[in-house]
């Protein structure tokens, strides 16, 4: 029976156009009689309007935030009431700190924290994260609650470090399960 | 896959239970609704279905419940369903087959998203899949189905709304952390899986939220997580025809009087840039923000009432999401409070099935959380004791084996200083259970204290393997009773609502 729909999923992944990993394994035979409906055009997997996302993106805020030397400024994110910082520094060309989520007390699933480094004038000069990512399929969960806490360390790429005198950092990616 | 259904007897002495119940809680009100359902219940053709599930709630969270509001003898609403039925959870490796096949991999503890794949889609799939099978393809949702057929559709939690449960109706992804507002190639590519990151286009690294705002798979979308979504969105909800309560755009949260206000055919609203807030603080808080999140049992109230006028029949699915969250944390009193909040939406649920007669209320869980445990009054678990009972077997043959617990063993004071929602509540290291007083104990006895009779416990903070409970009630209710697969869940509201066959 499942095979039956897997083969269905596949035709209907083929008629989207979306690229199929692995088509081994299946059972093309048969298909499921449907009542009322077209599994093949029932999911729905394109958006028409919708901007695919540009990898290179930089989060909102960090190309105009202009942090005073010797700072490092917090340029506001969408889940900025769900967590806390503590201990953000900039020294010896990192910036790190704490990021503690209050909003959860669950498995940490997504966590990007976006560093920028400007130099005296406040240009932006580049941008590099620290990324938490828990991948379920290996996880081994580790005794007792989940820990809230992500320490994190960016560091400025060597070839900027005699002119980086200031950073911003922000969170534009925060997940729990 | 599926096993006979059987369990008639023990329905017959819950109800005769019930009957007995006289004055605590519900108890008594429910007993009559048995035969209000023997009457015509099951007998009429199947419009709509309403499917409700607590996350995480296994059967000791509902015994549980049960045992704190409305004492031993008293019922959860959903204890009076007349079918009852359980599920087992397992999911399945990363690039596994489907059961039967010569490469099925079983993983047997599920998370949200499998478990939602597995009744939404009809397969067994990864733990973090959405809407797509353990090899990565795309698999249309029942929510889709019911859209396509011209059904009304609905969908609610008091989740983030592009959280697991209500995503895997209405979204497919690789992985579940891939919610918005904004790409994240570690939270969307899965490149072990799919060899390499796939282009943003492609639908399974769509942020959810994205998917969401766009796809119109749900006409009415209830919850959380205003956070994920943006101006955009916001635009192309409108343009659906949506009735946005609140704004993205600025990331105005919903009320639940805007709520109230609205008669649209769809309708977007979500109260809270985050998960919903639990019931316990906005109790204790009227004046507060949150205060004005509805309830689940005000979502539910609300949706069945913009969904029931259309011709065809509805789909709604409603999700009482931080029973699970609340267990994680092993917090077993705003735990209890959620699985009664829960409730309540399933007494909206019940209520309007008995009205209507033409519609299938389900009621089940995702999987267990956190190994929640009713211990007797006074006694101590392995966690508490100054050594744990080693496993030890005579080795005899006959199977007469040395007792595993030799002796009466003693309970550490440092690793058990007292209820955990007492005194010791604050003591990470503490493994003591946290007790409750019951609708069964005399006045003054308070909850956290020695007194109280209802002894809890929990195993880790993670969720667990056991099978869940499902309840039903309605016209085709009897398809749950017995031993089923939450896949099976797929094939039997597919079947009644003649999507699939
Ligand atoms: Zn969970």
């Amino acid at each position: 029976m499942r095979s039956i729909l897997l083969a269905l999923a596949l035709a209907l992944v083929a008629g989207a156009g979306v690229a199929c990993s692995d088509r081994s394994g299946t059972d093309d035979s048969g298909t499921r009689p449907v009542a009322a409906v077209d599994p093949l055009t029932a999911a729905k997997t394109s958006f028409p309007g919708l901007e695919p996302a540009r990898p290179g993106d930089l989060p909102l805020g960090l190309d105009t935030a202009s942090p005073a030397p010797g700072t490092v400024a917090v340029v506001p994110g969408p889940f900025d009431d769900r967590f806390v910082l503590r201990g953000v520094r900039l020294a010896d060309g990192v910036v790190s700190g704490r990021l503690t989520v209050t909003s959860d007390v669950s498995d940490l699933l997504e966590l990007e924290v976006v560093a920028g480094f400007y130099d005296a004038d406040g240009r932006l000069l580049t941008t590099a994260k620290a990324v938490h990512h828990l991948d379920e399929a290996v996880a081994s969960h580790e005794e007792g609650p989940p820990d809230e806490t992500a320490p994190f360390r960016i560091a400025v790429p060597r070839r900027l470090l005699d002119r980086v005198a200031s950073a911003a950092i922000t969170v534009p990616v925060l997940v729990n399960e | 896959m599926r096993m006979p259904a059987r369990g008639t007897t023990a329905l017959l002495t819950l109800a005769l239970a019930a009957s007995l119940a006289g004055t605590a809680g519900i108890a008594g009100a429910e007993s009559s609704r048995h035969g209000d359902q023997a009457d015509h219940g099951k007998n009429g053709k199947i419009k709509n279905v309403i499917y409700l599930l607590g996350d995480g709630m296994g059967r000791t969270h509902v015994t549980a419940a049960r045992t704190r509001y409305y004492g031993a003898d008293g019922h959860l609403v959903m204890e009076s369903l007349p079918a009852v039925g359980q599920v087992s959870t397992y999911a399945v490796q990363q690039g596994s087959g489907q059961p039967g096949s010569s490469d099925f991999a079983p993983n047997y503890v599920t998370d949200s998203a499998s478990a939602a794949t597995a009744w939404s889609s009809g397969v067994k799939t990864y733990n973090a899949a959405l809407g797509v099978d353990a090899k990565g393809n795309v698999v249309p949702t029942l929510m889709e189905y019911a859209k396509q057929a011209g059904l009304r559709t609905g969908n609610v939690s008091t989740a983030e709304i592009t959280d697991a449960t209500p995503a895997g109706q209405m979204s497919h992804v690789l992985l579940r952390g891939c919610q918005g507002p904004t790409y994240s190639a570690s939270a969307c590519q899965n490149p072990t899986l799919t060899g390499g990151a796939l282009p943003t286009s492609d639908v399974r690294v769509t942020p959810v939220a994205d998917q969401i705002a766009r796809n119109g798979t749900a006409d009415v979308i209830l919850g959380g997580g205003l956070s994920r979504f943006d101006a955009a969105d916001e635009s192309a909800l409108e343009a659906q025809g949506y009735d946005v309560l609140g704004s993205p755009a600025t990331q105005t949260v919903a009320t639940k009087t805007d709520l109230a206000g609205t008669s649209a055919p769809k309708v977007f609203g979500l109260f809270n840039k985050g998960n919903l807030t639990i019931e316990k603080y906005k109790r204790e808080n009227p004046s507060s923000v949150q205060a004005q999140e509805p309830t689940v049992a005000d979502m539910t109230a609300k949706a069945i009432s913009l969904l029931s006028s259309g011709k065809k029949g509805f789909y709604l699915q409603v999700e009482g999401a931080l029973i699970d969250k609340r267990s994680h944390a092993n917090d077993a009193a705003q735990t209890l409070e959620e699985i009664k909040a829960f409730d309540e939406a399933v007494r909206v649920a019940r209520d309007f099935a008995r009205r209507d007669g033409h519609t299938l209320v389900i009621v089940t869980a995702d999987h267990e959380c956190a190994g929640f445990n009713i211990i007797e009054k006074g006694t101590f678990t392995n966690a508490e004791a100054t050594t744990p009972p080693a496993n030890t077997d005579g080795g005899n043959t006959a199977n007469n084996s040395t007792p595993s617990r030799p002796s009466g063993g003693a309970k550490d004071p440092v690793r058990s200083t007292g209820p955990v929602n007492g005194s010791g509540a604050g003591d990470p290291k503490n493994f003591a259970p946290a007790t409750f007083r019951t609708a069964d104990d005399p006045a003054g006895v308070v909850d956290g204290s020695p007194d109280a009779s209802l002894w809890l416990t929990y195993l880790s903070g993670n969720h667990t393997g056991a099978d869940v409970p499902v309840f039903a009630y309605g016209p085709g209710s009897d398809e749950l009773e017995g031993s089923i697969d939450n896949t099976d869940l797929f094939d039997i509201v597919g079947g009644a609502l003649g999507l699939t066959d």
